[in-house]
Parts: C-alpha cells; sequence; structure tokens
C-alpha cells in the first residue's frame, strides 16, 4: 500500500481547507457583527424589537443546522425568480486593479447565509450574556457620574461585557469552523467534501480524512491561541490602568 | 485395489485435460439437446421472475432462448447472483451466462466474452433544449452522486465542467429543479427510473449520448472457440435480421415502463 497521497489530491485538500477558512472567516464576521444588534435589539425599550429579536433566537437556535442550510440551497432557491437563479449559479467577475474578484458559488452563498443566519443566533446570546454579566451597580455609577446613558453603555457597560464574551465568543468561531463541514450536504467543496471525494478516488481512507481532521484541529487551534492572546492583552491593559 | 484407484485418477486426469485441450461444447450442448444458461431472476428488465407467468423472462432471456432456438435445442435457465456467474461457468454447471455480465478484463482472465449484446453508459439528465451535445458540459453546472465513478468519469473527460457532488441521486436531482445545476449524471437505466416517477416530466429529457460505457456480453467457459464463434454470429444474426431491436423495444422501447433510446447496436464494438 502506498502509504501517501498524490500531489493532486493534496491540493484538493488544501482547495477544501482554503474554501473551509474562508467561509468560517466571513461567516464569524458577519455573524458577529449581526449578533451584536441583535443582542442590543433584546434589550431594546420598544417590546416589539425584543419579541422579533428573541423569535429569531428561537427560531435560529432551536433548529438543525442541516436542515437551515437544505432550506436556504433548495428552498429559498424555488422562491426565487429563474432569472435570478440563473445569475446565482453563473460565473461573474469584477477586476478590480490587479485582483480578479469573483462572485462566489451558489453553494457558497446558501452556505454563508445559512451559518452566518445560525451563528448568529448564538452569538447574539453571548454577547446578551456579557451584557447581563455587568452589574447593575455599574449602570448606576455611570448615570451617578453624570454619563448619558448612550455613554454609560459605550464607556462603562460595553467594555466589561466585551471581556466577559469573548472566551464564549471564540468557541462560537470554532463552532463556526466545525459546522462549515455541513454545507458539504449542499455541494459546496469545503474541507470535508475533499475529503471524501479524495477518499473515493484513492481509496486511501486514513489519509483522506486523518488530513482533513489534522487541518481541522490547525484551524481550531490558531482560534484557540487567538483568545488567548486576546484575552491575556486586554487582561494586562486593564492591569495597566 | 490402490493401483486401481492410482489408474481411475489418472484415466480420469487424462480426460479431463484433453477434455480442456479438445473442448467442444458446442457438440455437447447438441448432443444433450438442452443450453443451460445462467441468468437473474431479481434484475427486472434484464431477468426476473414474471409474477403472471411465474416463469423467468427479461433481455437477457430473451437473448438466451434466441441462442438456442438458433442451435435448435431446449433452453434451461439457471437462477444466478451476481457473485456465483463466474462460478457457475467454471465449473460447467450452465454453459452460458446471460445476466447483465459487464465485459472487464479481470473477469475475461477466467471465463470468455462474446461480443457485446448490451451496453449501459453514464448520461444526463437535464431540462429540455438545454443539453444537446457533450460538449457543452464543460461550460454547465452538472450535478452528480458522490462517490460514484460517474463523478471521476465527468472529471476525468471534462475537466472545465462544474461538477457538484450531493449525497444522493434525489438531492442531485432536487438542485436540478432549483436550477442549482443544469444537468446531473448517472447511469442511464437509473434516469430512466428516475424521470419516470417525475410529476413534471415533460419537462425534462435524457440527451441521447454516453460519456462512458459498459458493455454486457454473453459468458462463455474459458476456450471454447467454437460455441463462442457461434454466440457471436447468432448475435450478428438477432442484429441483421432486426430481432436485436425487437428483443430491445419489449425491454426499454418507447411503450416499456423505462424507455431508453437505443445508442447501441450489436457488432458497434467486438
Amino acid at each position: 500500500m502506498q502509504a501517501w497521497l498524490a500531489p493532486k489530491y493534496l491540493m484538493w485538500l488544501w482547495q477544501g481547507f482554503g474554501v473551509t477558512v474562508w467561509l468560517a472567516f466571513t461567516t464569524a464576521l458577519a455573524a458577529t457583527a449581526a449578533g451584536f444588534v441583535l443582542a442590543i435589539a433584546r434589550n431594546a425599550r420598544l417590546g416589539a424589537v425584543r419579541g422579533a429579536a428573541a423569535a429569531y433566537v428561537v427560531a435560529f437556535r432551536n433548529t438543525p443546522l442541516l436542515v437551515q442550510l437544505f432550506f436556504w440551497y433548495f428552498g429559498a432557491a424555488t422562491l426565487l425568480p429563474d432569472s435570478v437563479m440563473q445569475w446565482l449559479n453563473a460565473p461573474h467577475a469584477v477586476q478590480l486593479a490587479v485582483f480578479s474578484v469573483r462572485w462566489p458559488s451558489f453553494e457558497f452563498v446558501a452556505g454563508w447565509v445559512g451559518l452566518t443566519c445560525y451563528s448568529t443566533a448564538f452569538i447574539a446570546e453571548e454577547f446578551r450574556a456579557g451584557l447581563r454579566g455587568v452589574p447593575a451597580a455599574q449602570h448606576h455609577a455611570a448615570a451617578a457620574l453624570g454619563l448619558t446613558p448612550l455613554q454609560a453603555f459605550r464607556f462603562v457597560v460595553l467594555p466589561q461585557a466585551v471581556r466577559i464574551s469573548i472566551p464564549p465568543l471564540f468557541g462560537q468561531y470554532m463552532n463556526i469552523v466545525k459546522n462549515s463541514s455541513l454545507t458539504m450536504a449542499i455541494g459546496l467543496a469545503e474541507l470535508s467534501y475533499a475529503s471524501r471525494q479524495v477518499e473515493t478516488e484513492t481509496f486511501k481512507t486514513f489519509a483522506a480524512f486523518g488530513i482533513a481532521t489534522v487541518l481541522y484541529i490547525g484551524a481550531v487551534a490558531v482560534i484557540e491561541a487567538t483568545a488567548h492572546t486576546v484575552t491575556h492583552a486586554r487582561a494586562r491593559s486593564f492591569a495597566r490602568r | 485395489m490402490k493401483f486401481k484407484t492410482l489408474a481411475a485418477w489418472v484415466l480420469g486426469l487424462m480426460v479431463t485435460v484433453s477434455g480442456v485441450a479438445h473442448a467442444d461444447r458446442l457438440d455437447d450442448i447438441k448432443k444433450a439437446g438442452v443450453l443451460r444458461v445462467a441468468t437473474f431472476d431479481s434484475n427486472p428488465p434484464f431477468g426476473f421472475v414474471d409474477p403472471k407467468s411465474n416463469h423467468i423472462v427479461g433481455l437477457d432471456v430473451d437473448y438466451a432462448k434466441a441462442i438456442a432456438d438458433r442451435l435448435g435445442v431446449k433452453l434451461e435457465l439457471q437462477p444466478t447472483n451476481p457473485a456465483n456467474r463466474i462460478p457457475f461457468l467454471t465449473s460447467q454447471k450452465v454453459d452460458l451466462v446471460l445476466a447483465n455480465f459487464t465485459i472487464t478484463d479481470e473477469r475475461a482472465k477466467q471465463v470468455d466474452f462474446s461480443i457485446p449484446y448490451f451496453s449501459s453508459g453514464q448520461q444526463f439528465l437535464a431540462k429540455k433544449g438545454v443539453l444537446k451535445s457533450p460538449e457543452q458540459l464543460d461550460n454547465l453546472r452538472v450535478g452528480a452522486d458522490k462517490g460514484t465513478t460517474n463523478e471521476i468519469t465527468l472529471r476525468e473527460k471534462f475537466p472545465k465542467a462544474t461538477i457538484v457532488a450531493y449525497d444522493d441521486t434525489p438531492f442531485a436531482f432536487a438542485a436540478l429543479r432549483t436550477g442549482n445545476v443544469q444537468a446531473i449524471t448517472q447511469d442511464g437505466p437509473k434516469l430512466v427510473a428516475l424521470l419516470a416517477n417525475v410529476p413534471d416530466k415533460q419537462n425534462y429529457e435524457i440527451p441521447p449520448f454516453t460519456i462512458s460505457n459498459d458493455y454486457m456480453g454473453v459468458g462463455i467457459p474459458k476456450g471454447e472457440t467454437r460455441l463462442t464463434a457461434f454466440v457471436n454470429d447468432t448475435l450478428k444474426g438477432l442484429e441483421a435480421d432486426g430481432s436485436a431491436a425487437k428483443i430491445y423495444d419489449r425491454w426499454f422501447g418507447p411503450q416499456s415502463k423505462a424507455p431508453l433510446p437505443r445508442l447501441f447496436k450489436i457488432g458497434d464494438k467486438t
């Protein structure tokens, strides 16, 4: 038995890894922004906004991600007009100076939308937990110092809330990396998809899935290291004050 | 006694060896008046038990019948499963195997094959008018089943095609319906079966070309050159007088349950 994979198959895995990283990264960015807004909406003064935000969290946190992905890829696609679907499925490129920016495949778009909507609900809950973790006395003290509610939120509550939220937030980023593997079901050629494809062609099961596992572990380890660095840097900067 | 046993062994061995050397199953069959053929009994439409008559019928059976008729002998069917096809031949339990028997180099080491009489190929299913020729595949998004040889063949032959692999054929078909892919690929007979259950099947078509083919031939014991020649001549004769087309139409024709255009004719490949 030849123990190792041909360079062609390693390239497949590497490209798949690239898609996984890019999908997880763009999802993390979008879900963090959306989750932050959602967390604030959950504390809004308007009851309707609060209710809508709570309903969103219930809907997206309590349904399986796989079903959501199928919904975006197969279900939402049937609701869109044919011309839109044709546009989404055709390749598009924009020339920006030296770079050619390619519109991603519909599989990527559907995967990104699905993963973002799902992760947003979890990240919003992490932020909310962070906000609630700031004692009420801090709000009162800020008010007593003459800060407006917005100032109190920006300068007193938010820095503490972010500090509480960061470790679980990075945990969610790790989940995004791992959850991205489900997009293989809608045909997105990410790492899991690539490893299965390599396995099919080479029958080197151990090598194909082994390499994929190592790459996932690597990606998650990088996130963990980043989380460690960020929390320690923040702890030091707080200590200096 | 011991010597006698040994003598019997030697004699037996000699008979066997000479039997191999001057194999002539064709004469044996004619002498016996029976052609023993192994067919499938649960693989429609190639060989299956007809619930009405309780007899094995099918495309393979029709060909077996035609060969027996040409020999002027009775046909005796032996039901088999895929794994038993070669053992039946090598152990001389049957004279021929007609059981959707794909010709491969590996099998050809153990048994001989006639010229192919049936071919099943990798085909495509697309919305009407989208796919006319194989060259178009390079510019299309094509859905395939994960882990199938179809996916591998398509990638090898059309490297520029965008291949999206799904967990199974129904998923691939769902993607075709929603327009995520413009065509899906599978073996022709499987696509026909899939299309048969689709409510709006008039919107779809299976373009009449294949990008790879499996050829099915008659399995014949190794070294039976006269029998092989006879089977080949019979198959060519069936094609020439139109019987082969009639047999095909009975199982895959427009009126059948699984209509599939006949792209392969006996003699196209030898």
